[in-house]
């Protein structure tokens, strides 16, 4: 049944193969696909969590790291609510990239999103990239951080709990009435429908 | 279709799935279904009992014929249904669902009342629902059924619906990588499918959502791309394997993809057509597909020919932006994508009018420049100076393309256009500067050669001869060439250049396409031979000419010959050959070679002049001169125009060889060529080609000496006309064995001056001195001048038995009246 009460996007970013489809997978469907092929495009998922007894309808958009789909993945940025922002620990090239796709996002996205750096695969031994250097990327960038491990689920429900939690107290804060989370153009019917729903029953 | 996901659940799902309902389906049947109310029971009945029977059909037609006598029920009913089959989506029974969306489906189609508007908000939650889900077969029928709804006509505008998820998610089923390739081809044409149906669905709608919003069709866009490049490879091979394209038509995801492009581009109004056109450019950016550019040729000719064909320039414009943008790739990129302009501007051609027409050609003329002035000019690495080549080659072609399409007047306009985008640059140092005076005619030429002249007239407005009769006089050789050529295309409206490429005189009437010269041309050519002749006879005298100038020069008076004149005008025509002849002769700058080449050139067009306008006697003398030059070994006077070393600088010009402007006059008295008639013309064409000597040379003949030079012309000219001696065989002999350079150069002002002292009229005279700017000792030098030229008609006058007479005597009896 639609007894979900918010309805969030979560757009994932990031260079090829740092594990954004990992991540989702992991979230999603709880498992951890072994020798993932690279994303085309966009893929879609979607999860409803509980937040403080309320339902949470996450869309989350997969998109492809690889540069010639940039073009398309751009597009989903706008209407995102959340840009979870991936680097793979291990790796200082996907890291060094982050101010590109900082500037992507500044480029594409709503200025208010709500933006999440996560270093990803802390389950391999050869890090490259230290935690605090992670943590003062994301603290200048004024974004939240967080590591995680798709592999070993470490973090990732936490992760999109987590921001989860964070739109929906902004949302909160602007008051339930007042449409959607964020007064995105884009999603105002759905969620205002929703909310009819909701208060029909 | 159940059948397939029946296989998809294991046995032991199945019955429990078919527990569950037949426990639910017990319900309406007890007492509590009475407190039921009726719209819900109707529903309920609609789903069997077991969901491999499907849709119970009287029922469904019972909850039709229920929802159309009570439409206000629609919304209800619809509220319902969803409500069963989203709990029958996260419950996996997916039998169920389908069942719901068939009657669902049935609904949508039977009812078209006001309230089908709220019953469609639950339908688009029930495919929306669908679409989440990750079950590819859950995805197709929501797309199917999608579909199905997309081509219902609705008659009340939906204010609020909104289709972003459903442009979202489409895109994204567009670009499915599922395992299973079968799978994957199904979910990315239903894909298609569905961003088909949205684009139909709110096109035609205004109030409903502005699908042309960048935030849409930079989804929809590469989405349609990226499966026509993809999936066109396995197409490709379907075709190989034998089985006909209609076949497979509409069928594979490449044509499916193309079409939904095509239909989205023929709607596209003028405002959006950018709004298309920029995600297809940016998408080929990304995928790298300028080089090779096939796909993306194809891809443009699609947008070409589905586009509102009023729009169609606009595609152009905005690709031509593109290439502005990408003035720093790698010339590659830029060939490639002036290549695929030059093949789809002719598409855009038939529509442009007006300032677009000019602004494009603006446009391609001002990358052109660009393009020059971007070689850096210390380290051009070959191979990038060669691409960069080819980029220009590129935009030159497509310029060609584009005017090739256009209606003639406007061929004109764009000649003109171009030819004032022309650096008029004389003495240029700057070698930018001249390359793109060189792109810019290279341009013109590939212009004209797509115009078709029918009169000259219109071909040639006074402006444009002008300046293309100034840039005949460049300083650049090559210059010229291209002008020549440029004239050439112009004036062979018979197609006859190719036969006079080359010098000849082995030419037949009947190999040539004649056609009576018109009314309108004899105007023409009788107003402008003046300008025409003077800049054809002014660029023979620049030094720097090639054996391929002087045949194109022949080439173009050749055309002119052919195509403009007749009779009367042909005395000017003559006259201009006559002054050539004198050039070769008299002129001490231009190489032996070049006066060889002068003299052929005279030669065989004089021949083709008495071909053309059937000039018998004309034709004899000059085939004797032919003849003559043979018999005296002098075949470097004649055709092929080579360079001719092994010539000893002896008998260069032997007796006998040279156009005698007697003989001629008889000639043309012969043929009835009326000579006196246009005297004065002659008298005028005489001081200008005089003044033009006059002017060239000033710099070093300074006035003062012009008395001495006078005095002792005056027996050079005496010993001229005795009867056994040819002064200009004489003259060019001593010239080219004793110190050349300073006896040549003495002779020809020599001569220079004695004609024009002995011939021109008093106000030329004037007109010259002033022009000397010498003008406190002007009274006297006049009179002086006046004095010698008297004597020298007296003296002149003398000796008129002599045969070799001059024909300036016999042509100016008027001129004795000094």
């Amino acid at each position: 049944m639609e007894d979900y009460k918010f309805l969030f996007k979560v757009v994932l970013v990031g260079n090829a193969g740092v594990g954004k489809t990992c991540l989702v997978r992991r979230f999603t469907q709880g498992m951890f696909p072994p020798g993932q092929g690279a994303t085309i495009g966009v893929d879609f998922m979607i999860k409803t969590i509980e937040i403080d007894n309320e339902k949470v309808k996450l869309q989350i958009w997969d998109t492809a790291g690889q540069e010639r789909f940039r073009s398309i993945t751009q597009s989903y940025y706008r209407s995102a609510h959340a840009l979870i922002l991936i680097y793979d620990i291990t790796s200082q090239p996907t890291f060094d990239c982050l101010n590109d796709w900082l500037r992507e996002i500044d480029e594409y996205a709503n200025n208010r999103v709500l933006r999440v750096l996560v270093g990803n695969k802390i389950d391999k031994e050869d890090r490259e990239i230290p935690s605090h250097v992670g943590q003062d990327f994301a603290q200048r960038h004024d974004m939240r951080y967080l590591e995680t491990s798709a592999k070993q689920a470490d973090n990732v429900e936490k992760l999109f709990v987590q921001i989860a939690s964070e739109l929906m107290e902004q949302a909160k804060s602007k008051g339930i009435s007042t449409e959607s989370p964020q007064s995105l153009p884009f999603n105002t019917r759905t969620s205002k429908t929703i909310n009819d729903f909701c208060c029909n029953r | 279709m159940s059948n397939v996901s029946f296989c998809c659940y294991e046995q032991a799902d199945v019955m429990k799935c078919v527990d569950t309902i037949v426990d639910k389906c017990t319900d309406p049947g007890c007492c509590l279904s009475r407190m039921r109310p009726r719209y819900k029971r109707l529903v309920d009945n609609i789903f069997p009992s077991v969901p491999q029977e499907g849709l119970v059909k009287n029922n469904m037609e019972k909850l039709t014929f229920y929802a159309l006598s009570s439409p206000e029920k629609l919304d209800r009913i619809g509220e319902y249904l969803f409500q069963k089959a989203s709990r029958d989506i996260s419950r996996k029974r997916n039998e169920f669902v389908m069942i719901a969306m068939e009657a669902m489906d049935q609904l949508l189609v039977a009812c078209h009342a006001q309230t089908l508007n709220l019953f469609v908000e639950s339908y688009l939650r029930i495919v929306q629902k669908l679409l989440e889900s990750s079950e590819p077969s859950l995805q197709i029928l929501a797309t199917q059924s999608f579909v199905r709804f997309s081509n219902i006509e609705e008659d009340t505008p939906s204010y609020h619906r909104r289709y972003d998820f459903f442009v979202s998610k489409f895109s994204s089923m567009c670009h499915n990588n599922n395992a299973n390739l079968a799978t994957l081809e199904m979910i990315r044409m239903a894909g298609i499918k569905g961003i088909q149906g949205v684009i139909r669905k709110t096109v035609s709608d205004d109030l409903v959502e502005n699908i042309w919003e960048p935030v849409h069709m930079d989804k929809i866009v590469p989405s349609l791309l990226f499966n026509m490049h993809t999936m066109k490879s396995k197409s490709d091979i379907v075709v190989e394997s034998g089985i006909s394209e209609e076949v497979n038509d509409k069928n594979d995801a490449f044509s499916l993809a193309e079409s939904c492009l095509r239909e989205l581009i023929g709607r596209a109004s003028f405002g959006h057509v950018k709004s298309v056109i920029r995600p297809v450019l940016k998408h080929l950016d990304a995928h790298h597909m300028w080089v090779p550019n096939v796909f993306a040729t194809q891809c443009f000719r699609i947008l070409m020919f589905s586009i509102q064909s009023q729009y169609s320039y606009a595609v152009v414009e905005t690709l031509m932006t593109h290439l502005d943008e990408n003035s720093n790739a790698s010339p590659k990129i830029r060939t490639s994508i002036a290549d695929v302009l030059s093949k789809i501007i002719a598409i855009a051609a038939n529509e442009s009018v007006g300032p677009t027409v000019l602004e494009i050609i603006n446009s391609l003329l001002t990358n052109l420049r660009t393009s020059v002035t971007r070689r850096p000019p210390s380290n051009i690495g070959l191979a990038e100076s060669d691409g960069e080549n080819e980029y220009r080659e590129a935009l030159i072609h497509a310029l060609g393309e584009f005017a090739a399409h256009l209606p003639d007047y406007q061929k004109i306009e764009i000649m003109m256009f171009i030819m004032s985008k022309v650096p008029q640059l004389k003495s240029s140092n700057n070698p930018n500067d001249l390359h793109v005076q060189r792109m810019c005619l290279k341009s013109l030429l590939m212009v004209s050669t797509k115009y078709c002249s029918v009169q000259m007239n219109a071909t040639f407005p006074q402006s444009f001869l002008d300046l293309l009769l100034k840039t005949l006089t460049a300083s650049e050789d090559e210059i010229r060439f291209i002008v020549l050529r440029i004239l050439h295309t112009l004036l062979d409206r018979h197609n006859n250049a190719s036969k006079f490429s080359k010098a000849t005189v082995n030419i037949t009437k009947s190999e040539i396409n004649l056609e009576k010269c018109s009314r309108s041309d004899t105007i023409f050519i009788r107003k402008h031979a003046q300008d025409i002749y003077v800049s054809i006879y002014e660029c023979l005298e620049i030094t720097n000419n090639t054996v391929d100038n002087v045949e194109a020069v022949y080439t173009t008076l050749a055309l002119i010959c052919i195509e403009l004149l007749s009779e009367e005008t042909v005395l000017d025509f003559i006259r201009l050959i006559l002054s050539i002849q004198e050039l070769a002769i008299t002129n001490a700058v231009l190489s032996t070679q070049q006066k060889f080449h002068l003299h052929a050139l005279v030669v065989s067009i004089m021949l083709l002049v008495a071909i053309i306008i059937d000039l018998h006697p004309l034709k004899i003398y000059i085939n004797k001169i032919i003849e003559q030059r043979k018999l005296l070994n002098a075949t470097h006077l004649l055709p092929e125009l080579s360079i001719h070393n092994e010539i000893k600088s002896i008998s260069l010009l032997p007796a006998g060889v040279l156009i005698e402007e007697p003989e001629l006059t008889e000639a043309l008295k012969a043929s009835g060529i009326d000579i006196t008639k246009t005297g004065p013309v002659l008298t005028h064409r005489r001081s200008w080609v005089e003044n033009t000597n006059m002017s060239m040379k000033g710099s070093y003949t300074d006035l003062s000496n012009l008395d001495l030079d006078s005095v002792n012309s005056t027996p050079a000219m005496q010993r001229r006309f005795s009867p056994n001696e040819d002064l200009s065989f004489e003259a060019m002999k001593r010239s080219l064995l004793d110190n050349p350079a300073v006896k040549a150069e003495q002779n020809t002002r020599q001569t220079q001056l004695c004609d024009l002292y002995r011939n021109a009229s008093f106000q030329d005279l004037v007109a010259i001195s002033t022009a000397s700017k010498d003008e406190e000792s002007l009274h006297t030098k006049i009179t002086d001048v006046f004095n010698k030229v008297d004597l020298s008609n007296k003296l002149s006058a003398i000796e008129t038995n002599n045969n070799s007479k001059p024909i300036y005597e016999t042509l100016f009896p008027e001129l004795f009246a000094f």
